[in-house]
């Protein structure tokens, strides 16, 4: 080994270490270490002087190590490298001792620091004997640079590159850049109109052919390193083909859902599809679609009740209804005797309650009734199948519907007289009238299915025989439960099923006055309520359990008691009780838990047995198979029966159901058949998991109680069956339909299908995932303004006029909600407005930092009111005026000179109680005017809260990605604050505008270019240098055990099969040496910090 | 006032148990402006905080400002400096006592020094003690405008006239002389 020639130099650092350390005693010291041949003391080290004297001495003196005792090496490192390297030898011959940030800067006691320091130089004398010589690597750069952010710093900085010819992707998550400055009025301290700046530079962005525009678009990995990243963008879905889009704006006319606009900050609202402003770039509409809405997910049969609400809610009572249509035919049914599984499901009942759908699903088909039908068009026949239903009832006509739908001839077979099944004869008029049912069979015939009424259909081979290729058999439980108990075949004992089918025939029947139902479902209250219509003056329900256990649905209990029906609760009927051939009374026996049974008797004429349903098998083809619950089997997904091609749902099956739950059988059934007819299996992908939408935005809705339902007066039920539920009329339909929260956003209506003309709607588009090669990153993701809800002193959302910044800027904005007029809530004009600083800013319990831009904009936002309203008192009360700029102090005497009031003294509070008369019905700011220490009540129209600026909401995220650090205040962390604040740490990624801090547009716009022209120089020098100091792996050593290639956080480390050993790519390594330590047989050797190294500057400093 | 000084008041303060916040004031009015009673401050409160920064020690300490203080920490909770304006008001309080100014127009000290009595002796606070001690150092003859409510605070079993012992007085003892312990320390 050649003799180690080392020289140490000791940096005075002006006073920095001088001060605090005596540097010639170091010095001293030094050269009397082992191989040191010379040390010497300058001023200024890093000085070209200070350079050359280690030059020279490397050359003179035959040094081979260098110390430089100095600053930190982040710092100078690179300078003496650069020196040493200069001068003839290896640059990692070099140590740097770091005797100002770790020595004279943190310590008071000259002579203390001075041993440390001699300690340090030590180590470095003893480490660097070690050091070897290292090669650095040269890598390509990709010329394409990432610009993440579309707001005025990522325009600026996208144009600068793409200008100076260099291909730049701009990923921007809203549908269309612009950022904050897009939503801006005017711009201080000149006041330009803050579109008009900026829009030119948008247009040319979308236009620029070395800009690739990704708006919607979320950067979601990023790996690589400098030079050569790799990027994975998120496209999210725009169900918007961008390429055939014109910008017309015709999908947001007809679309119904209305929320809150984000471009107003929800002083507007916009439509499920939009487009963002007037000036978007790009010019594309955008379909918010966040899933599936809750009532739409909770509908058996698939209704779409989120499109339907929406389209009411906009007058659309057609194309709701069309809506309805598009899954069932009976929506004036179901719109009165649905169970409503949708409301219980309804997000606004987190608010206050949830909306009534079913009436709103009845109204539009009342409506259609009353403005006329037109007559439904025969639905196309495609198929040349001919399918058969048996039973016209809710299963029956819902699977018809839809196989006609899918082309195929159907025809219904119903053995009664007229076609409904228990929809006609089962559901008392007063709940459900006739010519509902009447009116959507009709509809059901127009469509060209045909109904064959008064034909019982018992031989299936027959109907396969006339040609029919699949059945469906929705014949339902015709037959009503036996009571079993004593004198129930008595002929004053009616049969619930058979009492309700004379009824709604018509046929007139006499029940006495006082009668006695037996049941405690719907068909039990229902026949009670027609009973007491029919004359009986005493009428009691007995039921077998508890109140709270009853089957039948709340709102018709609710109504048979308001009729003055009885409940007899846990109670059991035991014998009917007859006197002379005729029903005198029921004897009963009570069960209340925890007591003992009592028996007694209740008088009565009839008795009414609502016990429940069960299928008629006499009346069912002989071949069928039963299950063991004594109803027909099928296969419970595909509804198949025991007979290929023979399909049966609803009540034959499942027992009593709900009418929507009939239907959604009849529709499964129709599914089924159209699958069997065309060969396609029956079961794939016919799980029904429709995801429902999650992160509800309801935060803001004012609590408003749903729509009550319209009802037929009490002493106007008796002696008919008149219906009882009236239904809304057109203006309270409405009213109730726009309580909708809109869940998911876009409903799915369709309405904007059909309204595009370019057809660029698709609405079953996916999101995508882009991946791009970039060889730099700028990160402009900026700011977002502070949410000053959280400080309750300041009213914000309490008080109907205290706004925001933001929210100023667009009602002071000529393209904003009120088209520049700066009105208050109630649309009168403010006649004092108070403008209140440091709004989250400069404060302890939100944010440390000096927001910067305040000041100027709160000035900005006086001019403007002082232009809009002349004769306003306007104040600003602010802590202190900070005005630094070209042109901001004389914006800020102009101002003084317009006459606005300068308070100066920090709001505490902003309130509506009033103490005075001429403060009844203001908004009074206290505060104290801290210049003549008076405490002050300031009554005003109008708050304006100039809020803090803080960390987007994302940056955390794309920090994260990106592996760049925050500050403390949450702001990405540049490399130096003040020599390169357009760095990070990382190499390769810049960082440009309010993402860095608070800062103001021409700020903003020179960080930018700035940003920009670092990577212009990266792309020029078309190779950046590797740092040589990365780990090896020394193959004999290697054991292949594989534990370092999980760890590595670079993913540098891979495993060589062949070989059987790890690699490390030298290209992707930091040389952290976390697989080092890692390693079990010390195969991994982290260069220029290897074992030796470390024990010998360890004993340096000991030493 | 006015005599440009050594900057030794504020350092007194800031080394007092609440007064630590003295430096980081900002002037903003933000107290003063919260304070329920700021209106018959002598000094509002963050002039009082101002004029400690400008060394004007008598005039603060002998001032009737900070005896105003009823303790509800709306300025605390709204003090965008972690100023903690209550507890340097009481720091100025027990400053102004130690070393033996007289505020005017107030009586406040000697309502203080009557609770801090009641306490030392009985564990608890004795009203009847209290105020009596109050009054008899104050304005006795102003002690007949109460006696309408002392009857019926008396008559209603609110205000017994001897003081009962708490359990544990010897454990308060020990409290209460440590306390002074630290606070003699400081």
């Amino acid at each position: 080994m050649e003799e180690v020639r080392i020289g140490v130099y000791i940096c005075d650092c002006g006073a920095n270490i001088a001060g605090t350390v005596d540097t010639k005693k170091v010095t001293e010291y030094a050269q009397g270490l082992d191989s040191v041949v010379v040390a010497r003391n300058y001023k200024y080290m890093c000085s070209d002087p200070g350079q050359n004297l280690i030059k020279d001495d490397i050359r003179e003196k035959k040094l081979n190590r260098v110390v430089v005792a100095s600053c930190s090496p982040r710092m100078h490192e690179p300078t003496f490298r650069r020196a040493v390297q200069d001068a003839g030898i290896n640059q990692y011959y070099f140590q740097m001792a770091n005797i100002r940030e770790q020595c004279s800067w943190v310590h008071e006691n000259k002579e203390m620091a001075t041993e440390k320091a001699k300690a340090l130089v030590e180590a470095a004398v003893h480490r660097v004997v070690f050091h070897e010589p290292l090669q650095t690597k040269e890598v390509a750069v990709n010329p394409n640079v990432m610009v993440v952010g579309g707001g005025i710093a990522g325009i600026q900085a996208a144009l600068e590159i793409a200008d100076a010819g260099k291909k730049v992707y701009l990923v921007e998550k809203e549908p269309s850049i612009g950022g904050h400055m897009a939503m801006f009025d005017k711009t201080f301290p000149t006041l330009d109109c803050a579109a008009c700046i900026l829009t030119p530079k948008m247009t040319t962005v979308g236009q620029h052919p070395n800009i690739n525009l990704l708006s919607y678009s979320e950067v979601e990995e990023v790996s690589g390193f400098v030079g050569n990243f790799k990027a994975k963008i998120k496209r999210k879905a725009r169900y918007v083909d961008e390429t055939k889009c014109t910008g017309c704006g015709e999908c947001s006319k007809v679309c119904p859902v209305h929320v809150d606009n984000e471009f107003d900050v929800g002083l507007s609202q916009r439509s499920a599809a939009y487009i963002q402003s007037p000036y978007a770039v790009p010019n594309k509409a955008v379909i918010d679609k966040k899933g599936n809405s809750p009532c739409r997910v909770a509908c058996p049969a698939g209704v779409n009740a989120h499109a339907y609400v929406a389209l009411i809610s906009q007058g659309k009572f057609k194309e709701a209804l069309e809506v309805v249509r598009k899954s069932i035919p009976l929506a004036g049914v179901v719109g009165r005797v649905c169970y409503h599984p949708c409301e219980g499901e309804c997000e606004r009942a987190t608010v206050d309650e949830g909306l009534t759908i079913r009436d709103l699903k009845r109204f539009v088909a009342d409506y259609e009734m009353k403005i006329g039908r037109e007559k439904a068009g025969p639905a196309e026949i495609t198929k040349e199948d001919r399918v058969a239903v048996v039973g016209s009832g809710p299963a029956g006509l819902a699977c018809a519907f839809d196989l006609i739908k899918k082309g195929y001839r159907v025809t219904v077979f119903e053995k009664s007289e007229k076609a409904g099944g228990l929809m006609r004869y089962g559901i008392p008029n007063f709940k459900l009238p006739e010519n509902i049912v009447d009116n959507e069979i009709e509809y059901i015939k127009e469509l060209g299915v045909e109904i064959q009424t008064g034909t019982a259909v018992k031989d299936i081979a027959r109907l396969f025989n006339q040609g029919y290729k699949a059945v469906f058999l929705g014949t339902g439980a015709g037959k009503n439960h036996k009571l079993g108990i004593p004198n129930e075949d008595n002929q004053n004992v009616f049969p619930a099923l058979s009492f309700l089918y004379k009824i709604n025939s018509g046929d007139k029947i006499s029940i006495g006055d006082r009668v006695i139902v037996i049941g405690g479902g719907n068909m039990a209250v229902e026949s009670a309520r027609a009973a007491w219509r029919l004359g009986a003056r005493d009428v009691t329900v007995v039921y077998r359990k508890s109140e709270a256990e009853i089957p039948a649905s709340d709102s018709e209990v609710e109504e048979a008691l308001n009729e003055g029906i009885k409940f007899k609760y846990s109670t059991a009927a035991n014998e009917i009780i007859v006197r002379d051939g005729k029903v005198s009374g029921v004897k009963c026996i009570s069960e209340e838990k925890g007591q003992q049974s009592a028996e007694f008797v209740l008088d009565a004429d009839s008795v009414i047995n609502a016990v429940g349903q069960e299928i008629d098998k006499t009346e069912l083809p002989g071949e069928m198979a039963y299950s063991d619950l004594g109803y027909l089997q099928v296969d419970p997904i595909t509804l198949e029966s025991n007979i290929s091609g023979v399909f049966a749902g609803g009540e034959n099956v499942a027992g009593q159901l709900d009418v929507i739950a009939s239907v959604a059988a009849g529709k499964a059934a129709a599914e089924s058949i159209g699958r069997y007819l065309s060969g396609v299996d029956m079961r794939e992908g016919r799980s029904d998991n429709m995801p429902r939408v999650s992160n509800i935005k309801k935060d803001k809705v004012k609590p408003k109680s749903r729509v009550a339902m319209p009802k037929l007066e009490l002493s106007k039920r008796q002696g008919n069956y008149h219906e009882v539920d009236l239904g809304f009329d057109e203006s309270t339909a409405i009213e109730e339909a726009k309580r909708c929260l809109n869940c998911a956003v876009c409903s799915e209506c369709m309405l904007c299908e059909k309204a595009c003309e370019a057809d660029a709607i698709k609405h079953d588009m996916k999101e995508q995932t882009l991946e791009i090669e970039i060889g730099s990153i700028i990160v402009a993701t900026g700011f977002q303004q502070f949410d000053p809800e959280v400080m309750y002193n300041y009213g914000y959302n309490r008080f109907d006029d205290v706004l925001t910044g933001l929210e100023f800027e667009r009602l002071s904005n000529a393209s904003g909600p009120t088209d520049g007029v700066v009105i208050k809530k109630n649309g009168e004009k403010p006649q004092s407005v108070a403008i209140l600083h440091c709004v989250g800013s400069r404060d302890e319990n939100y944010h440390k930092h000096c927001s910067r831009v305040c000041c100027m904009y709160s000035l900005k936002y006086s001019h403007l009111l002082r232009e809009k309203l002349p004769d306003a008192d306007i104040y600003q009360l602010y802590i202190d005026m900070r005005c630094p700029g070209s042109g901001y102090e004389e914006f800020y005497l102009r101002l003084q000179e317009e006459g606005v009031n300068f308070v100066r003294g920090r709001a505490a509070e902003v309130t509506n109680t009033a103490e005075t008369p001429e403060e009844q019905g203001k908004l009074i700011v206290l505060c104290e005017d801290t210049l003549v220490r008076k405490k002050i009540r300031l009554p005003v129209d109008m708050v304006i809260l100039s809020c803090a600026l803080e960390p987007s909401e994302g940056s955390a995220q794309i920090g994260k990605v990106l592996s760049i650090s925050k500050k403390a205040d949450g702001f990405f962390l540049e490399k130096h604050p003040k020599l390169d604040p357009v760095s990070t740490m990382t190499d390769g990624i810049f960082i440009a505008g309010c993402c860095q801090g608070p800062k103001d547009i021409p700020d903003t716009v020179a960080q930018a270019s700035a940003a920009a022209a670092r990577a212009l120089a990266m792309i020029s020098m078309n190779k950046v240098e590797i740092e040589a100091a990365t780990s090896e792996i020394i193959d004999e050593l290697c054991s292949g055990c594989r534990i370092c290639n999980t760890l590595c956080p670079y993913g540098a480390i891979t495993f060589n099969e062949a070989k059987g050993i790890s690699e490390i790519n030298q290209v992707l390594c930091k040389g952290c040496g976390v697989c080092v330590s890692a390693c079990p047989s010390n195969a991994i050797k982290g260069n220029h910090f290897t074992t030796k190294q470390l024990i010998a500057e360890i004993e340096g400093v000991l030493a | 006032m006015g005599k440009t000084q050594s900057m030794n008041f504020v350092k007194e303060v800031s080394q007092v148990l609440g007064g630590e916040g003295v430096n980081l004031c900002m002037q903003c009015g933000t107290c003063t402006a919260s304070c329920p009673s700021a209106h018959i401050w002598e000094y509002t409160p963050s002039e009082i905080i101002a004029m400690v920064r400008a060394e004007m020690r008598d005039e603060v300490l002998s001032s009737s400002s900070m005896w105003c203080c009823l303790s509800c920490y709306s300025c605390t909770v709204r003090c965008p400096r972690d100023v903690e304006p209550t507890n340097l008001f009481h720091a100025l309080e027990s400053l102004a006592v130690k070393h033996g100014y007289k505020p005017k127009n107030t009586s406040t000290p000697v309502m203080y020094k009557n609770f801090v009595k009641s306490i030392k002796k009985n564990g608890r606070v004795s009203e009847f003690q209290m105020m009596m001690g109050y009054y008899m150092s104050t304005n006795p003859f102003a002690a007949l405008g109460m006696i309408s409510v002392a009857w019926n605070l008396l008559s209603h079993g609110r205000m017994p006239l001897s003081a009962k012992k708490i359990k544990g007085k010897k454990d308060l003892d020990k409290i209460i002389k440590k306390l002074n312990e630290v606070r003699g320390a400081q």
